[in-house]
């Protein structure tokens, strides 16, 4: 009892410069929380840039971005439970927690993004099963209470209910296999919901594997999740970083990417699509920095051991991996998609607000779960062991 | 079997009795235009304006063309916003209307984003905005009326009936007058077919139209701001709909149980190669660095 105490006043004293940082994640989750309430007061013509012409803004591109990089928890789930691999333990509760969050920004973001959001619950109630969108809507319901389950004896743990902790942890493996399954479907059915745009996406991107491409990009991209999450929870919290096991993951990375890269020249060449490449279009020039970011530079930086090895290394090969899979997200949910002549579509300020308000919510619930809940990044200051 | 509406652009005055019998019967209110330059008006289809004559100046062959395009939803036989939702409440009426369900509508826009079209409009204005397109008059003609816009057609520019009578009948008129039409009947085929069909002088690339060829015309650019985008989009001949349903129906499950048949490999191989590390438990694990 004295340990836990003790803890607790450790967790609750608190540096002025991080007050300062909680203070600003809390001010801009309330501008968000602000702006929200004025874009359910006024609808959605009044507070988004969003057209005929451009139906989806920033908030469905975000979207298409968060739910591959909370992939981290699923692929990292797989590699602990399901390959028994206990190593990895020790960067599991980070991990879920984030994609949880993830995909709890997800989900506000698609209520705001709704032009009915009041009817949200007709998703349970009418069902039409050959729309992708009710398959990913189904999959982001599910998967969310998954993860809270995957998250939920860190919780249990440190409020010492011992009943439920032991009920929770006796069914990790159905629940994680769960998470598994819905994440498979989740990640491809993403890039299924394109596959009905044949005449408006361009033919660089829409091909009939876009599912399969999804997916893959899904698991590298949450590799790299697991990367950045892991170093920066450890750099900001005074953790050890884990190099060698994040080093495993970064070859993993590199290795995900080859086959992605290789796919997708084989997509275009079987196509007979190759000549898009060289018509030098904005387009094309935008599939090129995707490829060059999101493949090149994280399998360049990854596939070296001593690069990899390193913390700088590890950091910038995920960042690069993640502003790559951003890219090619933006690019299928948004620029690559045919426009009448002259439209332009800039975010409004008041969709840029709620993006920034869900990331700061985000953030700052992972900062205080940190404080309040210190064994969700392991002991700290131990020594970086492979057991 | 379906009703069909054939357009004859090449009879069409732009008159544009349409626009205004489609609101009368429809109830919509007027829109507050700008000059854009041209008589098109208004600019665009909107919530509130459900057809519209569309109108451009193209030169073809050292003509000049002065085209008009009754632009509307196409009533496809294999409609992508009917897939795309995932309320079902897109939905095709068994004589072809393809007609939204106000009640079921959770504002997802998803039907917008997968019209090869661009049909299904938003209620951008209001605080709890609907789908809007043009529905066929279904209530029309559900009494045995055609709808409000041929009702109106005083060119007879537009007829209306059975979907075999009216693509025999547009055929007849490509055979009958060659030299007025491009011998192509769009609708017939594009996309798994539309209850829309239209004849035109010029290429359908010209009328904005996606086309089985999506061959990018030289003096057409249609821009994708502020990225280009030359052409316009293919649409070929089988239903946009067939890739989206069929992996819905067997992909679907097939990824489900694939994945669960590749969870359970997995957690057996894992079992296996902790029970061949077994002897060695005693042994605090040692640093492995890896090859």
């Amino acid at each position: 009892m004295t340990t836990w105490r003790a803890q607790l006043r450790r967790s609750l004293t608190i540096s002025w410069s991080e007050v300062l940082v909680l203070l600003v994640l809390a001010a801009l989750t309330a501008l968000g929380l602000g702006v929200a309430v004025v874009r359910f007061m006024r609808g959605l013509g009044a507070t988004t840039s969003m057209t005929d012409a451009y139906p989806w803004g920033i908030w469905i591109s975000f979207d298409v971005f968060v739910v591959p990089f909370s992939a981290g928890a699923f692929t990292l789930a797989a590699v602990v439970y399901l390959l028994n691999d206990e190593r990895y333990h020790v960067l599991v509760p980070p991990v879920v927690l984030a994609g949880l969050l993830g995909y709890a920004m997800v989900c506000a973001v698609l209520l705001a993004d709704l032009g009915l959001p009041h009817r949200f619950y007709n998703i349970i109630a009418f069902l039409n099963p050959e729309s992708f969108m009710f398959e990913i809507s189904w999959c982001v319901m599910l998967y969310t209470i998954v993860l809270l389950l995957e998250f939920s004896p860190v919780i249990l743990e440190r409020l010492g209910w011992e009943g439920p902790h032991r009920l929770v942890r006796s069914f990790t493996i159905v629940f994680v296999s769960a998470g598994i399954i819905l994440s498979s479907l989740h990640q491809s059915s993403l890039g299924s919901m394109w596959l009905l745009l044949q005449a408006k996406l361009h033919a660089l991107w829409w091909t009939p594997i876009l599912p399969l491409l999804f997916l893959l990009t899904a698991v590298a991209g949450g590799l790299c999740m697991v990367i950045f999450v892991s170093v920066l929870a450890a750099k900001a919290f005074h953790r050890p970083v884990r190099t060698h096991l994040l080093a495993n993951l970064g070859r993993a990375v590199a290795g995900f990417l080859v086959l992605y890269g290789l796919l997708k020249l084989l997509d275009l060449v079987v196509a007979g699509e190759l000549g898009l490449l060289f018509t030098g279009s904005t387009l094309s020039l935008l599939f090129w920095a995707e490829i060059l970011l999101g493949i090149v530079l994280p399998v360049t930086i990854l596939s070296q051991p001593k690069l990899r090895e390193t913390c700088s290394g590890l950091l910038w090969g995920s960042i690069a991996g993640l502003l790559g899979l951003a890219l090619n997200r933006g690019n299928v949910s948004m620029f690559a998609i045919w426009r009448p002549r002259g439209t332009i579509y800039t975010p409004h300020w008041m969709e840029v607000a709620i993006l920034v308000g869900a990331v700061a919510a985000a953030v700052l619930v992972f900062a205080l779960a940190a404080r309040l809940l210190p064994m969700m990044l392991g002991p700290a200051g131990a020594e970086e062991h492979g057991a | 079997m379906t009703k069909t509406m054939l357009i004859d652009t090449t009879r069409c005055t732009a008159c544009r009795g349409c626009q205004i019998a489609c609101k009368q019967w429809n109830d919509l209110p007027a829109e507050k235009t700008i000059n854009q330059g041209t008589y098109q008006n208004p600019f665009r289809l909107s919530a509130y304006t459900w057809t519209l004559v569309q109108m451009r100046e193209v030169q073809h062959q050292g003509q000049f063309y002065w085209s008009f395009l009754k632009r509307q939803c196409m009533h496809c036989l294999h409609p992508a916003c009917v897939s795309a939702c995932p309320v079902g409440a897109m939905h095709q009426t068994p004589t072809g209307p393809v007609l939204y369900n106000d009640a079921r509508c959770i504002g997802c826009r998803y039907c917008m984003t997968a019209c090869p079209f661009r049909m299904p409009r938003f209620e951008w204005d209001k605080r709890l905005g609907h789908i809007r397109k043009c529905h066929f008059c279904f209530d029309r003609q559900a009494e045995g009326l055609e709808p409000a816009c041929v009702k109106t057609c005083a060119a007879g520019a537009l007829e209306f009936g059975e979907r075999e009578e009216m693509i025999a009948l547009a055929e007849a008129r490509l055979r009958a007058r060659p030299e007025r039409y491009l011998q192509h009947v769009y609708g017939k085929e594009e996309g798994g077919g539309t209850n829309v069909l239209i004849l035109s002088v010029l290429p359908f690339e010209y009328l904005g139209l996606p086309t089985l060829s999506g061959k990018p015309l030289p003096e057409l650019e249609d821009t994708l701001a502020p990225f280009e985008y030359l052409g316009v989009p293919t649409l070929g001949t089988e239903p946009v709909t067939q890739l989206n349903d069929d992996l819905a129906r067997y992909g679907t499950p097939s990824i489900a149980v694939g994945v669960a048949a590749i969870l359970a490999g997995m957690q057996w191989y894992g079992r296996r190669r902790a029970q061949a590390k077994e002897p060695a438990a005693p042994v605090p694990a040692a640093k492995e660095p890896k090859p």
